[in-house]
Protein backbone atom coordinates (compact mmCIF):
# COMPACT_ATOMS: atom_id res chain seq x y z
CA UNK A 1 0.00 0.00 0.00
CA UNK A 2 1.53 3.43 -1.09
CA UNK A 3 0.33 6.70 0.58
CA UNK A 4 0.32 9.55 -1.96
CA UNK A 5 2.04 12.40 0.68
CA UNK A 6 1.12 15.32 -1.17
CA UNK A 7 -3.00 14.09 -0.02
CA UNK A 8 -2.48 12.39 3.38
CA UNK A 9 -0.03 14.64 5.41
CA UNK A 10 -0.85 16.54 8.22
CA UNK A 11 0.97 19.51 9.69
CA UNK A 12 1.79 19.85 13.46
CA UNK A 13 3.59 22.79 14.80
CA UNK A 14 5.90 23.02 17.24
CA UNK A 15 7.49 26.42 19.13
CA UNK A 16 11.11 25.82 20.36
CA UNK A 17 12.83 28.76 21.99
CA UNK A 18 10.38 31.19 20.12
CA UNK A 19 11.20 29.16 16.65
CA UNK A 20 8.40 27.40 14.91
CA UNK A 21 9.01 23.56 14.02
CA UNK A 22 6.62 22.19 10.97
CA UNK A 23 5.91 18.53 11.11
CA UNK A 24 4.34 17.10 8.27
CA UNK A 25 3.69 13.39 8.65
CA UNK A 26 0.59 11.35 8.25
CA UNK A 27 -2.59 11.31 10.41
CA UNK A 28 -2.57 8.01 11.93
CA UNK A 29 0.71 8.74 13.64
CA UNK A 30 -0.26 9.35 17.11
CA UNK A 31 2.46 12.38 17.57
CA UNK A 32 1.81 12.35 21.01
CA UNK A 33 2.73 8.75 21.76
CA UNK A 34 5.64 9.09 19.40
CA UNK A 35 6.97 12.42 20.70
CA UNK A 36 6.51 12.78 23.90
CA UNK A 37 9.13 14.97 24.50
CA UNK A 38 7.66 17.47 22.45
CA UNK A 39 4.37 17.64 23.64
CA UNK A 40 4.75 20.61 26.16
CA UNK A 41 5.96 22.70 22.85
CA UNK A 42 2.91 22.37 20.37
CA UNK A 43 1.50 25.00 19.62
CA UNK A 44 -2.14 24.54 17.63
CA UNK A 45 -1.93 26.63 14.47
CA UNK A 46 0.63 28.91 12.74
CA UNK A 47 0.87 32.07 13.39
CA UNK A 48 1.61 34.38 10.74
CA UNK A 49 5.37 33.70 11.38
CA UNK A 50 7.53 30.88 8.66
CA UNK A 51 8.74 27.97 10.10
CA UNK A 52 11.92 28.01 10.75
CA UNK A 53 12.10 24.82 9.59
CA UNK A 54 10.23 21.88 7.79
CA UNK A 55 10.22 18.40 8.35
CA UNK A 56 8.41 15.54 5.96
CA UNK A 57 8.01 12.03 7.54
CA UNK A 58 7.04 9.80 4.90
CA UNK A 59 6.85 5.90 5.47
CA UNK A 60 8.46 4.56 2.85
CA UNK A 61 11.94 3.76 1.50
CA UNK A 62 14.36 6.82 0.15
CA UNK A 63 14.48 6.92 -3.37
CA UNK A 64 17.23 5.17 -4.53
CA UNK A 65 20.44 6.99 -5.80
CA UNK A 66 23.59 5.90 -7.45
CA UNK A 67 25.99 7.43 -4.64
CA UNK A 68 24.87 8.48 -1.13
CA UNK A 69 28.02 11.63 -1.75
CA UNK A 70 30.55 12.59 0.12
CA UNK A 71 30.82 10.81 3.72
CA UNK A 72 31.48 13.91 5.70
CA UNK A 73 31.13 12.22 9.11
CA UNK A 74 31.00 8.80 10.27
CA UNK A 75 31.35 9.85 14.14
CA UNK A 76 28.03 10.17 16.25
CA UNK A 77 27.43 9.44 20.19
CA UNK A 78 24.59 8.17 19.99
CA UNK A 79 24.27 5.83 16.76
CA UNK A 80 27.94 4.71 16.89
CA UNK A 81 28.92 2.47 13.73
CA UNK A 82 25.79 3.20 12.21
CA UNK A 83 25.44 6.17 11.49
CA UNK A 84 26.32 8.30 8.18
CA UNK A 85 26.66 11.67 7.35
CA UNK A 86 27.12 12.28 3.58
CA UNK A 87 27.46 15.91 1.47
CA UNK A 88 25.99 15.81 -2.08
CA UNK A 89 25.41 18.76 -4.35
CA UNK A 90 22.33 20.50 -3.62
CA UNK A 91 21.28 18.36 0.08
CA UNK A 92 23.15 16.86 2.97
CA UNK A 93 22.29 13.46 3.82
CA UNK A 94 21.50 11.75 7.51
CA UNK A 95 22.08 8.03 7.67
CA UNK A 96 21.16 5.68 10.24
CA UNK A 97 22.32 2.55 8.97
CA UNK A 98 20.88 -0.81 9.83
CA UNK A 99 21.74 -4.34 8.60
CA UNK A 100 17.80 -4.87 8.09
CA UNK A 101 17.19 -2.87 5.13
CA UNK A 102 13.69 -1.81 5.79
CA UNK A 103 14.73 -0.53 8.85
CA UNK A 104 17.17 2.21 7.96
CA UNK A 105 16.79 5.58 8.32
CA UNK A 106 17.98 8.82 5.70
CA UNK A 107 17.23 12.01 6.38
CA UNK A 108 17.69 14.48 3.15
CA UNK A 109 18.25 18.24 3.92
CA UNK A 110 18.41 21.24 1.54
CA UNK A 111 21.99 23.15 2.67
CA UNK A 112 20.62 25.90 4.67
CA UNK A 113 18.03 23.00 6.33
CA UNK A 114 15.02 24.83 6.45
CA UNK A 115 13.37 21.51 4.73
CA UNK A 116 14.42 17.74 5.53
CA UNK A 117 12.60 14.53 4.19
CA UNK A 118 12.73 11.45 6.42
CA UNK A 119 12.73 8.50 4.77
CA UNK A 120 12.10 5.37 7.33
CA UNK A 121 9.38 2.66 8.88
CA UNK A 122 6.83 3.47 10.95
CA UNK A 123 6.62 -0.35 12.09
CA UNK A 124 10.02 0.43 13.88
CA UNK A 125 10.35 0.13 17.60
CA UNK A 126 13.00 3.15 17.45
CA UNK A 127 10.72 5.58 15.37
CA UNK A 128 10.21 8.00 18.41
CA UNK A 129 13.72 8.05 19.35
CA UNK A 130 14.88 8.08 15.50
CA UNK A 131 12.73 11.36 14.63
CA UNK A 132 13.24 13.16 17.66
CA UNK A 133 17.03 12.83 16.81
CA UNK A 134 16.63 13.57 13.46
CA UNK A 135 14.34 16.90 14.29
CA UNK A 136 17.27 17.96 16.75
CA UNK A 137 19.87 17.74 13.78
CA UNK A 138 17.43 20.06 11.49
CA UNK A 139 16.75 22.24 14.30
CA UNK A 140 20.66 22.98 15.48
CA UNK A 141 21.35 23.85 11.91
CA UNK A 142 18.47 26.00 11.21
CA UNK A 143 18.51 27.80 14.48
CA UNK A 144 21.65 29.36 13.40
CA UNK A 145 19.99 31.59 11.01
CA UNK A 146 17.97 32.68 13.97
CA UNK A 147 21.31 33.88 16.57
CA UNK A 148 20.45 30.80 18.10
CA UNK A 149 22.88 27.78 18.69
CA UNK A 150 21.62 24.07 20.56
CA UNK A 151 24.60 23.47 23.05
CA UNK A 152 25.69 20.43 24.30
CA UNK A 153 25.38 21.30 28.13
CA UNK A 154 23.22 20.43 31.61
CA UNK A 155 21.41 24.06 32.66
CA UNK A 156 20.30 25.03 36.24
CA UNK A 157 18.09 27.79 36.69
CA UNK A 158 18.12 30.31 39.53
CA UNK A 159 15.41 31.59 41.23
CA UNK A 160 13.83 31.00 38.02
CA UNK A 161 15.55 33.70 36.16
CA UNK A 162 19.01 32.97 35.24
CA UNK A 163 21.04 30.07 33.96
CA UNK A 164 23.86 28.43 34.18
CA UNK A 165 25.13 26.06 31.36
CA UNK A 166 27.77 23.46 32.36
CA UNK A 167 30.24 22.75 29.52
CA UNK A 168 32.43 19.12 29.39
CA UNK A 169 32.88 16.39 27.29
CA UNK A 170 30.96 13.40 27.81
CA UNK A 171 31.78 11.74 31.22
CA UNK A 172 32.77 14.98 32.71
CA UNK A 173 30.02 15.07 35.21
CA UNK A 174 27.83 18.08 33.92
CA UNK A 175 24.77 16.24 35.40
CA UNK A 176 26.48 15.65 38.40
CA UNK A 177 27.53 19.74 38.74
CA UNK A 178 23.66 20.68 37.73
CA UNK A 179 23.01 17.53 40.71
CA UNK A 180 25.23 19.18 43.49
CA UNK A 181 23.76 22.29 42.86
CA UNK A 182 19.86 21.33 42.89
CA UNK A 183 21.03 19.85 46.69
CA UNK A 184 23.19 22.42 47.92
CA UNK A 185 22.43 25.77 46.11
CA UNK A 186 18.93 27.40 47.32
CA UNK A 187 16.28 28.00 44.69
CA UNK A 188 17.54 26.11 41.76
CA UNK A 189 15.90 24.01 39.27
CA UNK A 190 17.07 21.87 36.16
CA UNK A 191 16.28 23.79 32.66
CA UNK A 192 17.63 20.65 30.73
CA UNK A 193 20.60 18.23 30.99
CA UNK A 194 21.65 17.60 27.76
CA UNK A 195 21.00 20.25 24.54
CA UNK A 196 19.53 23.20 25.73
CA UNK A 197 19.55 26.29 22.92
CA UNK A 198 20.96 29.40 23.38
CA UNK A 199 19.95 32.66 21.80
CA UNK A 200 20.81 36.03 21.59
CA UNK A 201 17.16 37.82 21.54
CA UNK A 202 16.53 41.57 19.34
CA UNK A 203 17.12 43.54 22.36
CA UNK A 204 20.60 42.11 22.63
CA UNK A 205 19.85 39.80 25.87
CA UNK A 206 21.23 36.36 25.94
CA UNK A 207 18.81 33.95 27.10
CA UNK A 208 19.26 30.02 27.09
CA UNK A 209 15.93 27.64 26.60
CA UNK A 210 14.66 24.46 27.58
CA UNK A 211 14.19 21.95 24.52
CA UNK A 212 12.23 18.60 24.01
CA UNK A 213 15.69 17.17 23.91
CA UNK A 214 17.35 16.44 27.21
CA UNK A 215 19.56 13.35 26.81
CA UNK A 216 19.09 10.58 29.50
CA UNK A 217 17.46 13.16 31.90
CA UNK A 218 13.54 13.10 31.09
CA UNK A 219 13.11 17.24 31.40
CA UNK A 220 11.42 18.97 28.55
CA UNK A 221 10.82 22.64 29.81
CA UNK A 222 8.60 24.47 27.76
CA UNK A 223 10.47 28.07 29.28
CA UNK A 224 13.85 30.17 29.64
CA UNK A 225 15.86 32.47 31.72
CA UNK A 226 18.79 34.95 31.02
CA UNK A 227 22.13 33.02 30.70
CA UNK A 228 24.36 34.56 33.09
CA UNK A 229 27.12 32.03 32.67
CA UNK A 230 28.67 29.17 30.45
CA UNK A 231 31.09 27.21 33.02
CA UNK A 232 33.52 24.48 31.42
CA UNK A 233 34.24 21.72 33.81
CA UNK A 234 36.90 19.35 34.03
CA UNK A 235 37.80 16.41 36.35
CA UNK A 236 40.16 17.81 39.10
CA UNK A 237 41.66 16.45 42.03
CA UNK A 238 40.71 19.92 43.54
CA UNK A 239 38.19 22.91 42.90
CA UNK A 240 39.14 25.82 41.37
CA UNK A 241 37.68 28.24 39.27
CA UNK A 242 39.10 30.32 36.63
CA UNK A 243 37.67 33.14 34.62
CA UNK A 244 37.76 33.07 31.03
CA UNK A 245 38.24 36.38 28.93
CA UNK A 246 39.00 37.33 25.52
CA UNK A 247 39.56 34.68 23.00
CA UNK A 248 40.00 32.14 25.78
CA UNK A 249 36.23 32.22 26.42
CA UNK A 250 35.31 31.78 23.05
CA UNK A 251 37.43 28.68 22.70
CA UNK A 252 35.97 27.27 26.09
CA UNK A 253 32.55 27.46 24.77
CA UNK A 254 32.85 26.55 20.81
CA UNK A 255 33.29 22.79 21.19
CA UNK A 256 30.09 22.53 22.92
CA UNK A 257 28.27 24.06 19.98
CA UNK A 258 26.35 22.57 17.07
CA UNK A 259 27.62 23.91 13.59
CA UNK A 260 27.96 21.68 10.89
CA UNK A 261 31.75 22.25 9.98
CA UNK A 262 30.95 21.70 5.99
CA UNK A 263 28.66 24.52 5.20
CA UNK A 264 30.61 27.38 5.49
CA UNK A 265 28.18 29.47 6.09
CA UNK A 266 26.26 27.98 9.02
CA UNK A 267 29.37 27.69 10.85
CA UNK A 268 30.16 31.21 10.18
CA UNK A 269 26.61 32.41 11.60
CA UNK A 270 27.12 30.08 14.18
CA UNK A 271 30.80 31.54 15.60
CA UNK A 272 29.09 35.47 14.60
CA UNK A 273 26.99 34.68 16.85
CA UNK A 274 29.05 32.58 19.41
CA UNK A 275 31.40 35.66 19.59
CA UNK A 276 28.33 38.22 20.47
CA UNK A 277 27.20 35.77 23.50
CA UNK A 278 30.83 35.10 24.98
CA UNK A 279 30.89 38.95 24.91
CA UNK A 280 27.82 38.96 27.26
CA UNK A 281 28.02 35.88 28.92
CA UNK A 282 30.67 34.93 31.73
CA UNK A 283 32.40 32.16 30.52
CA UNK A 284 34.73 30.37 33.39
CA UNK A 285 36.40 27.22 33.92
CA UNK A 286 36.17 24.92 36.63
CA UNK A 287 38.36 22.37 37.58
CA UNK A 288 36.93 20.34 39.97
CA UNK A 289 36.12 17.19 42.68
CA UNK A 290 31.92 16.44 42.82
CA UNK A 291 31.09 17.61 45.60
CA UNK A 292 29.00 20.31 47.21
CA UNK A 293 32.43 22.40 47.63
CA UNK A 294 32.68 23.24 44.02
CA UNK A 295 28.84 23.64 43.60
CA UNK A 296 29.54 26.82 45.93
CA UNK A 297 32.64 27.93 44.64
CA UNK A 298 30.79 28.07 40.79
CA UNK A 299 27.73 29.30 42.53
CA UNK A 300 30.14 32.01 44.43
CA UNK A 301 31.98 33.27 40.56
CA UNK A 302 28.43 33.34 39.08
CA UNK A 303 26.16 34.99 41.35
CA UNK A 304 28.75 36.05 44.81
CA UNK A 305 28.07 34.99 47.70
CA UNK A 306 24.81 35.39 48.55
CA UNK A 307 23.53 33.23 46.06
CA UNK A 308 25.56 29.67 47.09
CA UNK A 309 23.28 30.31 50.72
CA UNK A 310 25.04 30.34 54.29
CA UNK A 311 26.74 27.23 53.98
CA UNK A 312 28.86 28.91 51.18
CA UNK A 313 29.77 31.67 52.97
CA UNK A 314 32.90 30.11 54.95
CA UNK B 1 68.58 31.73 0.61
CA UNK B 2 66.99 34.98 1.71
CA UNK B 3 67.69 36.03 -1.56
CA UNK B 4 65.97 33.00 -3.31
CA UNK B 5 62.92 33.40 -0.70
CA UNK B 6 62.67 36.95 -1.48
CA UNK B 7 62.38 36.07 -5.28
CA UNK B 8 60.01 33.19 -4.31
CA UNK B 9 57.39 35.27 -2.42
CA UNK B 10 57.72 37.85 -4.65
CA UNK B 11 56.24 36.40 -7.76
CA UNK B 12 54.42 34.14 -6.16
CA UNK B 13 50.37 34.94 -6.84
CA UNK B 14 48.86 34.28 -3.32
CA UNK B 15 45.49 35.30 -2.00
CA UNK B 16 44.08 34.95 1.66
CA UNK B 17 41.66 32.39 2.08
CA UNK B 18 38.08 33.79 0.80
CA UNK B 19 36.63 31.53 3.76
CA UNK B 20 37.89 33.09 7.52
CA UNK B 21 36.32 35.51 9.00
CA UNK B 22 38.51 37.68 10.94
CA UNK B 23 36.56 38.55 13.94
CA UNK B 24 37.32 40.65 17.56
CA UNK B 25 36.47 38.38 20.70
CA UNK B 26 37.18 41.31 23.56
CA UNK B 27 40.78 42.29 22.80
CA UNK B 28 41.68 39.47 20.81
CA UNK B 29 41.90 38.68 17.32
CA UNK B 30 40.72 35.71 16.30
CA UNK B 31 40.05 33.25 12.71
CA UNK B 32 37.91 30.06 13.45
CA UNK B 33 38.80 27.50 10.63
CA UNK B 34 36.69 24.76 10.60
CA UNK B 35 38.66 21.09 9.84
CA UNK B 36 36.77 19.41 6.68
CA UNK B 37 38.16 15.95 7.57
CA UNK B 38 35.98 13.11 8.78
CA UNK B 39 38.07 14.10 12.63
CA UNK B 40 36.80 17.37 13.93
CA UNK B 41 40.52 19.06 13.83
CA UNK B 42 39.02 22.50 13.72
CA UNK B 43 41.61 25.26 14.89
CA UNK B 44 41.58 28.43 15.70
CA UNK B 45 44.17 31.55 14.52
CA UNK B 46 44.88 34.47 16.94
CA UNK B 47 46.33 37.04 15.32
CA UNK B 48 48.02 40.52 17.13
CA UNK B 49 46.58 44.28 15.99
CA UNK B 50 49.16 44.87 13.53
CA UNK B 51 48.63 40.90 11.62
CA UNK B 52 44.96 41.34 12.16
CA UNK B 53 45.32 45.37 10.36
CA UNK B 54 47.30 43.57 7.79
CA UNK B 55 44.94 40.92 7.27
CA UNK B 56 41.83 43.57 6.59
CA UNK B 57 43.78 45.79 4.30
CA UNK B 58 45.44 42.33 2.17
CA UNK B 59 41.59 40.60 1.98
CA UNK B 60 40.90 39.89 -1.68
CA UNK B 61 44.21 41.28 -3.20
CA UNK B 62 47.63 39.12 -4.38
CA UNK B 63 49.96 39.13 -1.27
CA UNK B 64 53.29 40.21 -2.06
CA UNK B 65 56.26 41.22 0.26
CA UNK B 66 56.04 44.28 -2.06
CA UNK B 67 52.34 45.17 -0.65
CA UNK B 68 53.14 44.11 2.75
CA UNK B 69 56.28 45.75 3.10
CA UNK B 70 54.27 49.47 1.63
CA UNK B 71 51.62 48.94 4.50
CA UNK B 72 53.96 48.23 6.91
CA UNK B 73 55.84 51.52 5.79
CA UNK B 74 52.62 53.39 6.04
CA UNK B 75 51.54 52.31 9.73
CA UNK B 76 54.90 52.02 11.34
CA UNK B 77 57.92 54.28 11.12
CA UNK B 78 60.43 51.82 10.06
CA UNK B 79 62.90 51.39 7.13
CA UNK B 80 62.13 50.01 3.68
CA UNK B 81 64.66 47.13 4.57
CA UNK B 82 63.01 46.55 8.17
CA UNK B 83 59.64 46.18 6.45
CA UNK B 84 60.69 43.71 3.82
CA UNK B 85 62.19 41.28 6.26
CA UNK B 86 58.71 41.99 8.36
CA UNK B 87 56.57 40.94 5.27
CA UNK B 88 58.58 38.06 4.25
CA UNK B 89 58.59 36.60 7.84
CA UNK B 90 54.67 37.51 8.03
CA UNK B 91 54.13 35.54 4.85
CA UNK B 92 56.29 32.91 6.40
CA UNK B 93 54.06 32.42 9.14
CA UNK B 94 50.66 32.76 6.82
CA UNK B 95 51.55 29.85 4.84
CA UNK B 96 52.92 27.53 7.23
CA UNK B 97 49.39 28.42 9.50
CA UNK B 98 47.64 27.96 6.24
CA UNK B 99 45.89 31.49 5.71
CA UNK B 100 46.37 31.41 1.72
CA UNK B 101 44.10 30.15 -0.66
CA UNK B 102 45.05 26.36 -1.99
Amino acid sequence: MKINPRTTLTSLFYEIAGLQLELRLSPTVNVDMLLPSFTGFRINVANDRIPAATVTLLESEPPEENEMGVLRSDISVVWGDNFRFYERENTFVTQIKHPVKEMQWVMESTRDFKESVIYGNAKDPRMGELVSWLLMVVFGQAGLQYQLILIHASVIAHRAEHGVAFLGKSGTGKSTHSKLWLQHIPETALLNDDNPAVRIEDNDQVFIYGTPWSGKTPCYKNSKVELKAFVRLEQAPYNRFTKQENMHSLIAVLPSCTAIRWNKTLFQTMTNTLSRIVGKVMVGQLECLPDAQAAYMSSKAVFGSKAAGHTGEN
Amino acid sequence: MEGIGIFYYFYAMRTLRQDLVLRKVGDDYIMVDPGQGMVDLSKVHTLNETAAWLWENLTGKDVTVERVAGLLCERFEVTQERATSDALALIREFEVAGLFEA
